[in-house]
């Protein structure tokens, strides 16, 4: 039915009434127009048989466009092709789900050949595609276009309904009844209005034609679904433009105040807790082999920059905006701003040493001071003494020349070098290395450096007493930290695609013609879908009006279901 | 616990009632020829029974249902046994919908095999109350995976009528071309469901006997020149070998049948050790399913499908057409709302993304895509009968990839515990 | 309706056009805010060692070189005398070299500087937010910057003098 109409046909019905071309049934009183009046198939209803708004004798290039569009077949092709594109998308993981690869290699160490085809091909990123890209716009066109090419003549046919149709229009329908009535055509008639309307039809008469209908909302259905996807897919564009999203992966060791990137807020992780299943809450057979993690959670507090912000050269004044203990389907969220847990790690980061100077002979201490392992103090004095910070190690090595480097700038194993002055030293000091962490002392021989440094007549020892001269930062949370503005349009079309399939799919518009004339009714009804539920009502309805008639009997074959 | 023990045994009852109520069914539609009874008269009352019966089911899988929530303190669908559970318990719940509609006999003799199937793969897995991770403690859990195995199990009601149609109007006959073609195709379709039976039986079988072997595989990673890092993978073959992992040794070996060693070893591309375990599954399944598949053709002498066809006798097709239609048009707003859209919610609560493409997420995609296509063939193109009815076999094709597919092929996000 | 049909499906056609344009272009060239070569220089507001606060628009006009380097990362530090002698004949001729440290401290990066003898300006990220903005994930990355503020090219890994050289003359007499 697709275009392939004759150039010239007659449109004007018997009935007088004038008919776009690509009309199937006369607008006015349902006659067929197009085929054999001698064929007893059932009729055609869909769009109850009005042209749709493309259908044209002599096409231009934007009608064939839009033909192409409002082609349920073009749709369904594409609906089909996004489907087999998605699926491919998934024999190999994507790239976005990985945080640290170069994909140009990883695909051919992971999988082989087959990977470094699945690569090179594209298919690494599929969604993100420009031909996956290209399906989901087609999708969104043929959406809006089918949609308007027929909800506009539906709508103009179902809101000017004629009573009295043709009798072949009638008979032609899926569920027929024509059988004798001996009453006067106007009583009868209008004794079937009240059986109807306990039926929950809207009734309408004519003499001795009678409509019935009821739940005609439910042929809007499909087209709510429709709007609803249109706006959820503009909703996932606007989500690309700038300012309307952002997401971050930050790590936010405890206790330390972090600024979020691009924002003017700042978040601090007060405590990060993990905690487990005790053995009382596991089943008896995980007992002792399993361990499972009952609760991740980061007490979290929001800061926003109210003073000098972009600034680095100075501090910024911060206020605190927002609280929340962070979970893992519990984010903090603040004016559009979402923080989610995310990862964690437990490994616990070195803050800062409170050291004391001692005297290895003696046992005499001259004190403490505080040596942060980020931008430390240059200089301490510690009794009689002054220390001179000249270098520092964050993770101490050694370079191919055997000259002392930092091998990454996280305080995995720091080491510190100090110039010390003070009474019974040299004029010009005395180097002294200090490894903060007992294990490094031990592995980098921090007495044997610190003896060649000072010599053998060397006194001073830098020694942490216990763990309250030790600051760290037990563990660190990962969050992500998201904004998202679009989002609430993304419900809205959900819910409107919701809306419409409830509407479409839990309501059957259903209608029944009836004529009677010299002494015969004439029956014919239609629904959109459950033919079964359909009958059973027409049967129970004539059953009122005394005829009897079973459902099987009614069913004319053939149609739409 | 004692909630826990009395769940398990109710779950035992319902699977007996419901392999009870399918043998009933069975009579009711087999057995109308048997006695002097008129036969509309037999089906009615033994269907009676047997519906009574799956109700009984039914009752006593809520009741597990029930009691395992109660007892285990969460709603029983964390873990592949508790869905599978309860995507069973669903198959039934939306055959009882479908059945109170239409009221045909028949229908119990298709879908509730599914659910017995289903059932029975849930047994599969390990079987504790498992406490909830936090990415699970959520209230979504419930409604993203209830409604979603709701919406999935009228699509197998769906299925369960499309192939009665099929087995109904395929011309078992005629050797025309696409005659030839539909045939085959019900005959595979029936092939497979008893390949599933097989795997199943494999499965209890071995269990039973307390059959295991153990693979070892150490793998050598050279990540810097110099510096080996070798780790060790330990597998445990619950099934007699046919298949040893790629570059394996045996750790211990309980012969069968004389079996002392595997017979071949998987091929290069299978990493992993699991890999070779599942292909091991797959040719167990595929065995002894060849095995039914034999002796059931020697015993009815012909293809099942056309063995099938006489019990359809008289059940009329277009009301077998219309069910599949309204079970899959019933079920797809259910599906949208708990496989997508709350899965949405869910993930944007959870993640801060509402979709990220995970291989799970796109297969309820795939499967949405699929019904809608489906839906727009029947309602715009006029498809119905045959096409209609093969569309819907391949669509819970498409769900059960989705829901089982996924988890042995492809790894993701929603890697249920103990997939097998 | 019939008369206004035709204006209506133009203005739906060129609606589709227009966001669906936007959509399959922002996918085949957008990819994810990171500059590409090509593109402009997203700003960036860093301390730098002299204590003072800068930004790119300073170098304006001219040719800039973003050097991203960590005093751990032994390329980084292998590069540093080639950049430093291209910082030296170059710097009257509209060109400048900026290095951006990577998450460290002050003191860490001053003696790094004390210890090579690097002159030209050095700025500090230590809370990665250039790294971020430029999309830097190995070290050392190298983004040369053109007078009108466009990435021209980006250099993954060690930058040897010659090459350096040659990339700087490029791009100054073109």
């Amino acid at each position: 039915m697709n275009g392939r109409l004759p150039l010239i046909v007659n449109t004007k019905c018997e009935c007088g009434h004038q008919n776009p071309v690509g009309t199937v049934l006369c607008e006015a009183c349902g006659k067929p127009l197009l085929d054999d009046p001698e064929s007893g198939e059932t009729l055609e209803m869909r769009y109850d048989g009005m042209a749709r708004r493309s259908q044209k004798a002599d096409p231009d290039v934007i009608d064939r466009v839009w033909n192409f569009f409002s082609s349920v077949k073009i749709a369904i092709y594409l609906i089909v092709l996004t489907l087999l594109g998605s699926t491919l998308g998934t024999i190999f993981p994507q790239e976005s789900t990985f945080l640290n690869i170069d994909p140009s290699t990883y695909y051919e160490q992971r999988y082989g050949t087959a990977g470094e085809i699945y690569y090179r091909l594209g298919l690494s990123h599929t969604y993100e595609s420009w031909w996956f890209i290209t399906l989901l716009v087609m999708i969104g066109a043929s959406l809006v276009i089918c949609s308007l090419d027929r909800v506009l003549p539906l709508y103009k046919a179902l809101s000017r309904q004629k009573i009295r149709k043709h009798r072949r229009f009638l008979t032609r329908q899926k569920v027929v009844l024509v059988t004798m009535v001996a009453e006067d055509p106007e009583v009868w008639t209008a004794r079937a209005v009240q059986p109807l309307k306990k039926q929950g039809y809207r009734v309408f008469t004519d003499g001795g034609a009678l409509l019935a209908e009821k739940h005609r909302f439910s042929r809007w259905g499909p087209y709510v679904i429709h709007i609803g996807l249109i706006v959820f897919l503009l909703a996932v564009l606007a989500r690309g433009l700038p300012g309307l999203n952002m997401d971050q992966h930050l790590a936010f060791p405890q206790g330390d105040l972090i600024h979020i990137p691009d924002t003017s807020y700042y978040l601090k992780n007060e405590k990060f807790t993990v905690e487990f299943y005790s053995d009382e809450e596991m089943p008896e057979e995980f007992r002792g082999k399993k361990v499972l993690p009952k609760l991740y959670e980061t007490k979290a507090v929001l800061y926003e920059c109210t003073e000098d912000c972009g600034d680095p050269s100075k501090e910024p004044k911060l206020t605190k905006v927002a609280s929340h203990p962070i979970q893992v389907n519990d984010p903090l969220s603040y004016k559009g701003m979402k923080a989610y847990q995310f990862d964690y790690d437990l490994t616990p980061v070195l803050r800062s040493v409170t050291p004391k100077l001692v005297n290895s002979r003696t046992g005499d201490s001259y004190g403490a001071f505080k040596l942060e392992m980020k931008n430390p103090q240059r200089s301490f004095s510690a009794g009689p003494y002054t220390l001179e910070l000249k270098e520092k190690y964050m993770e101490f090595g050694l370079n191919e020349a055997g000259q002392p480097i930092s091998k990454s700038p996280y305080p995995n194993s720091p080491a510190f070098l100090f110039l010390i002055k003070g009474p019974n030293l040299p004029a010009g000091g005395e180097q002294y290395f200090y490894f903060p962490k007992q294990n490094d002392k031990a592995e980098f021989q921090q007495d044997a450096i610190n003896d060649k440094l000072g010599g053998a007549g060397r006194f001073l020892e830098l020694e942490v007493g216990d763990m309250s001269g030790v600051d760290f930062s037990e563990s660190t949370s990962y969050l992500n930290i998201r904004v998202d503005r679009a989002m609430p349009f993304v419900w809205i079309g959900a819910g409107i695609v919701m809306l419409g399939l409830v509407l479409g799919f839990y309501w059957q518009h259903r209608r029944i013609w009836l004529i009677v004339e010299g002494g015969e009714l004439t029956l014919g009804g239609h629904t959109n879908k459950n033919w079964f539920g359909f009958r059973r009502e027409v049967s129970f309805f004539l059953n009122k009006m005394d005829i009897t008639a079973d459902e099987k009997s009614l069913d004319n074959g053939g149609g739409q279901a | 616990m004692n909630l826990l023990k009395f769940s398990n045994d109710v779950f035992i009852a319902a699977f007996f009632l419901y392999s009870i109520a399918f043998m009933l069914f069975t009579i009711a539609i087999m057995g109308r020829k048997w006695s002097g009874r008129k036969p509309e008269e037999h089906t009615a009352r033994w269907g009676k029974i047997a519906f009574i019966t799956s109700s009984l089911g039914l009752l006593c899988h809520l009741a597990y249902f029930f009691t395992r929530w109660a007892g285990g303190g969460h709603i029983p669908v964390s873990n592949m046994y508790e869905f599978m559970s309860f995507l069973s318990m669903m198959v039934m719940v939306a055959f009882t919908v479908i059945f109170s509609i239409y009221r045909k006999i028949l229908l119990g003799l298709f879908s509730v095999p599914i659910s017995i199937i289903v059932m029975a793969y849930a047994a599969v897995f390990p079987q504790e109350v498992q406490p909830l991770i936090p990415s699970l403690r959520s209230i979504y859990l419930n409604i993203h995976v209830t409604l979603a195995a709701l919406g999935e199990s009228f699509f197998a009601v769906g299925f369960a009528a499309g192939l009665m149609y099929l087995l109904r109007t395929v011309n078992f006959k005629s050797s025309s071309k696409s005659d030839k073609r539909q045939q085959r195709g019900v005959e595979f379709t029936l092939f497979t469901i008893i390949v599933i039976i097989g795997f199943l039986a494999s499965v209890f079988a071995f269990r039973g006997a307390g059959y295991e072997t153990v693979f070892i595989r150490s793998n050598v990673t050279v990540d810097n020149p110099g510096q080996n890092d070798s780790t060790i993978e330990k597998v445990s073959y619950k099934m007699p070998p046919l298949v040893a992992p790629y570059h394996s040794e045996i750790e211990s070996f309980q012969s069968f049948f004389g079996i002392k060693e595997p017979l071949f070893e998987a091929p290069f591309w299978m990493k992993g050790v699991n890999a070779g375990r599942k292909l091991n599954t797959v040719l167990w399944s595929l065995l002894s399913g060849a095995v039914l598949y034999g002796v059931l053709r020697l015993i009815v002498r012909k293809p099942l499908g056309k063995a099938l066809q006489p019990a359809l006798d008289g059940i009329d097709e277009s009301d077998l057409d219309e069910i599949t239609y309204r079970a899959i048009a019933i079920g797809f707003p259910i599906f949208t709302l708990g496989a997508l859209i709350f899965a949405m919610i869910w993930a944007q609560v959870a993640w801060g993304r509402f979709w990220g493409w995970d291989p799970k997420e796109v297969w309820a995609l795939v499967t949405w895509l699929f019904y809608s296509a489906y839906l727009h063939l029947r309602l715009a193109r006029g498809w119905q009968g045959h096409k209609s009815a093969w569309l819907a076999v391949l669509g819970f094709l498409v769900v059960m990839f989705t829901l089982v597919g996924v988890n042995l092929v492809i790894a993701g996000l929603h890697s249920y515990a103990g997939t097998d | 309706m019939g008369k206004a049909r035709k204006p209506v499906q133009i203005i739906i056609l060129a609606l589709i056009v227009l966001l669906g344009g936007y959509a399959i272009g922002t996918s085949a060239f957008g990819g994810g805010g990171k500059p590409e070569e090509g593109s402009r220089a997203p700003s960036i507001e860093l301390l730098g060692l002299d204590g003072q606060t800068h930004t790119l628009d300073e170098y304006k006009g001219k040719l800039v070189v973003l050097n991203f380097w960590g005093s751990w990362c032994a390329p980084c530090v292998k590069e540093m005398p080639a950049l430093e002698a291209q910082w030296q004949q170059w710097k009257d001729q509209g060109v400048v070299v900026v290095g951006v440290n990577v998450g460290e401290d002050q003191m860490t990066v001053q003696n790094f500087v004390n210890g090579t003898g690097v002159d030209f300006p050095i700025l500090m990220d230590p809370d990665r937010e250039a790294v971020r903005r430029y999309g830097v994930s190995p070290l050392p990355t190298t983004f040369f910057i053109n007078a009108k503020g466009k990435v021209d090219t980006i250099h993954i890994g060690q930058l040897d003098l010659s090459t350096l050289s040659a990339q700087i003359g490029k791009l100054v007499n073109p």
